[in-house]
């Protein structure tokens, strides 16, 4: 090694040295400065290839050796993907890429793959110095770069969909990996370690407040509402910038939970604050809020238990029951029909997404419910029990054309004589009650519409036809309704279709009409069977 | 799953610093043809003000060029190569090395990246020529075939290939019939590598008739008609051995 000394320059010059018999072989390891990586930090570190690109050919085969395999597969796999032109490129263990796991297992992770186009056309030396003074040049066989990997929970690329598509409606950022979470919770409970894992600050307290919400069923309109209250409370706290996002978030997430369990492409609206609220009891202050509760749990209902039509329609029937109540007790209020046309309004909207093509029969008819049961379809009845709210509201001359005849005005009759029936209940007992009995009346092919007796005896509802089966002459008399009521309990629809029109020779809405008189006479006992109102006789 | 190397990170701690190089292709491949000790020459770093040139001076031995072929006689690489020096900035680069025995250990860390540039004078100037040269001419040729491709063929009693093969059968032989027990330990060594066989495949490593083949198989062996392994022979049941290793032992 020269020195040589110039006036403000020193120049010094140091051998290089190409070492031979390396058995060594240098790469590259490259980190983004952004990750901050400080290798003399580390206090161990593991590496090995990434394999998981192996594609086993060998092993989709049988095994190797004796047992199970054939003389010559092997050419003759190979010839045959010769011949489809499948080229299956060779598994290179150099160019696999690395997993380095630094400081164990709770420490970080880096995957390393490598960089191509690296040796083609200029050559990476390694210089260093070797306490001689000279200098060392190896040279580089691979670059890799690494990148640190993702602990934390990710969406797959079709939740990341979704979650574009509601990138606009959603306000609460937080919940989306709630939901996440809560979806695993429920597929596999033995996930628990990882979620446990998961979340930074916030999310622990959302995941906290996460684990006691549970999507399913009913139940969830009930816990929300005290939930609702907790999470709102606790979310102000947390997140004061986003003060009414909070409210919003309580409510989102009680939305999404829903969302998540229904997949229904429902929009978010505001008016869909109040959703989930218990559907049993109605105010006359909350009606129109708690009928768009309805119909979203309504809607609810029908994602859960889905293809149970029963389940579905009885629980329609209560719904229509309930909302023509409101209706009915509307009218009762103001006959003038000043604020029916505002609630009309509301009552459309919320039942505009169950159906319009039931609009157009159902104009200004009555009874939704008779109506949708005299067509035999469940999602008809929820149109009709949006008209039917609206015909009902006294928009159109409502009242009076209810008692007209026509095809629909045997029913509307019917409901006719069920509001007053109705009226008669409303002051004697208890609103609600009678309320949903008379709606559970009105929706379940109830044709009657005589107010039932008091003492807590729901309007007759058409009893459920009794056996009967099949005798060529099903008369729909008093006595055969009597006889069926008394074998069995029964829904209005069961009756209504031991008397199928064909038999009888009636018309539909004649069979409901009369249907409803007869179970006036009876005035038979009700029993609530499989959230459906049953009736029954007991001579 | 492997068991994943522990790195050695001696070198991390230390905090060895690296200087990473980018050297052009000539000079690697001279720098490849290097003897005895590895000396390929010399470093000089003049430090000025701060400053510091680094430049390196190619061996007097190693100018020779042989990669280029017959021009590379009057043409010598260059020897002075000045480095441009960069800063290692967005990047962390580390060293690591595997060694045969697939142990990884982390040498340092790159501290300062340079590029080796040769001189550019005359000398220079005349190897990228040849270079150029070489890279320009293009892979694929166009060459004039003396045949032209077509299908159409003259009609022809037998084929020349056709013929050949006949005679070459002939040359061989009807196939003989060997002993039954020995054609039959060749069954079962057979049997003992593969579980299937088809017919054909058995008489080509067995070169016995098919019909007397098939004698010996029915009596030893069963024929898989439908299934994965369509229309295969295997041995009996009570013949095989498999236990994911061989036996050499049957029972007769």
């Amino acid at each position: 090694m020269a020195s040589l000394g110039g006036s403000s320059s020193s120049s010094t010059e140091y051998i290089v040295r190409v070492p031979k018999n390396t058995s060594k072989k240098y790469s590259i390891m490259a980190f983004n400065s952004g990750d901050k990586v400080n290798c003399s930090s580390w206090t161990q570190a593991r590496m090995e290839r990434d394999m998981s690109n192996r594609r086993m050919y060998g092993v989709e085969e049988t095994e190797e050796g004796a047992a199970g395999s054939e003389f010559g597969k092997k050419q003759r796999e190979e010839a045959r993907r010769k011949k489809f032109g499948i080229v299956t490129r060779e598994f290179k263990v150099e160019d696999q890429p690395w997993i380095l796991k630094v400081n164990g297992k709770a420490g970080k992770r880096f995957k390393g793959t490598k960089k191509g186009g690296v040796t083609e056309n200029a050559s990476y030396y390694i210089f260093t110095q070797c306490p001689d003074g000279a200098f060392e040049a190896f040279p580089v066989n691979g670059w890799y770069n690494f990148v640190p990997q993702a602990k934390h929970r990710t969406l797959t690329a079709e939740e990341a969909e979704e979650e574009w598509g509601r990138r606009n409606k959603v306000v609460n950022h937080f919940s989306i990996m709630l939901q996440r979470r809560l979806r695993e919770q429920e597929r596999g409970p033995d996930d628990d370690d990882e979620e446990g894992e998961k979340g930074g600050k916030k999310k622990k307290k959302k995941g906290g407040r996460g684990g006691d919400l549970r999507i399913h069923d009913l139940e969830d309109d009930l816990e929300l509402s005290s939930d609702e209250s907790d999470s709102s409370g606790g979310e102000d706290g947390d997140s004061k910038p986003k003060k009414k996002g909070g409210d919003v978030k309580g409510k989102g997430k009680k939305k999404k939970k829903k969302r998540g369990s229904d997949s229904e492409a429902n929009e978010d609206s505001d008016d869909g604050d109040f959703e989930g609220l218990e559907v049993d009891y109605m105010s006359d202050e909350s009606s129109s809020e708690e009928e768009a509760g309805e119909e979203k749990a309504k809607s609810n209902k029908e994602a859960v238990p889905k293809g149970i039509d029963e389940a579905s329609e009885s629980e329609e029937e209560s719904e229509e029951e309930k909302q023509n109540e409101e209706e009915g007790k509307e009218e009762e209020e103001e006959e003038e029909g000043k604020k029916t046309p505002v609630q009309t309004k509301k009552k459309r909207d919320s039942s505009g997404e169950s159906d319009t093509s039931e609009d157009s029969d159902i104009d200004g008819e009555a009874a939704s419910a008779l109506f949708m049961v005299k067509k035999r379809t469940p999602p008809k009845r929820g149109g009709g029990r949006g008209s039917g709210g609206s015909s009902r509201t006294g928009s159109r001359p409502g009242t009076p054309s209810i008692d007209s005849a026509s095809t629909s005005n045997t029913l509307r009759a019917a409901a006719s004589k069920l509001e007053q029936g109705k009226r008669h209940v409303v002051g004697g007992s208890s609103e609600s009650p009678a309320a949903k009995r008379l709606k559970m009346e009105s929706s379940s092919m109830a044709v009657t519409t005589q107010s039932p007796a008091p003492s807590g005896k729901s309007t007759p509802q058409p009893p459920s036809g009794k056996s009967t089966p099949s005798s060529s002459d099903v008369q729909l008399t008093e006595e055969a309704v009597r006889r069926y009521l008394i074998r069995k309990p029964m829904t209005t629809k069961d009756l209504l279709k031991k008397f199928q029109t064909k038999r009888t020779g009636l018309s539909s809405e004649q069979t409901v009409n009369v249907l409803a008189q007869i179970l006036k006479r009876l005035n038979p006992e009700r029993k609530n069977v499989n959230d459906k109102m049953h009736f029954y006789l007991t001579e | 799953m492997s068991e994943k190397t522990e790195v050695d990170l001696t070198g991390a701690k230390q905090n060895t610093g690296v200087w990473l190089v980018k050297v052009p292709k000539y000079l690697a491949q001279q720098w490849a043809k290097a003897s005895g000790k590895g000396e390929i020459g010399k470093l000089k770093i003049v430090k000025k003000q701060g400053k510091a040139d680094v430049s390196f001076t190619l061996n007097e031995d190693l100018t020779s060029l042989s990669a280029l072929g017959e021009k590379a006689a009057s043409v010598r690489a260059p020897r002075d190569h000045p480095f441009t020096m960069h800063s290692v900035g967005g990047q962390t680069l580390a060293v690591f090395t595997e060694t045969s025995a697939d142990k990884i250990s982390l040498e340092g860390m790159v501290v300062q990246r340079a590029e080796c540039r040769p001189a550019v004078n005359e000398n220079y100037m005349k190897l990228k020529k040849l270079q150029i040269e070489v890279s320009t001419k293009p892979q694929r040729l166009t060459e004039q075939m003396d045949r032209a491709v077509t299908n159409n063929f003259k009609p022809v009693a037998n084929h020349v290939a056709n013929v050949e093969y006949e005679k070459k059968k002939k040359a061989e032989g009807r196939m003989v019939r060997a002993d039954r027990q020995q054609v039959m330990d060749m069954l079962f060594s057979a049997f003992e590598k593969h579980q299937y066989y088809n017919i054909k495949d058995l008489v080509e490593v067995t070169k016995q008739p098919v019909t007397y083949l098939k004698e010996i198989l029915r009596e030893i062996g069963v024929y898989n008609a439908k299934g994965t392994h369509k229309s295969t022979w295997e041995l009996k049941p009570e013949y095989r051995h498999y236990q994911g290793g061989e036996e050499e032992i049957k029972s007769d």
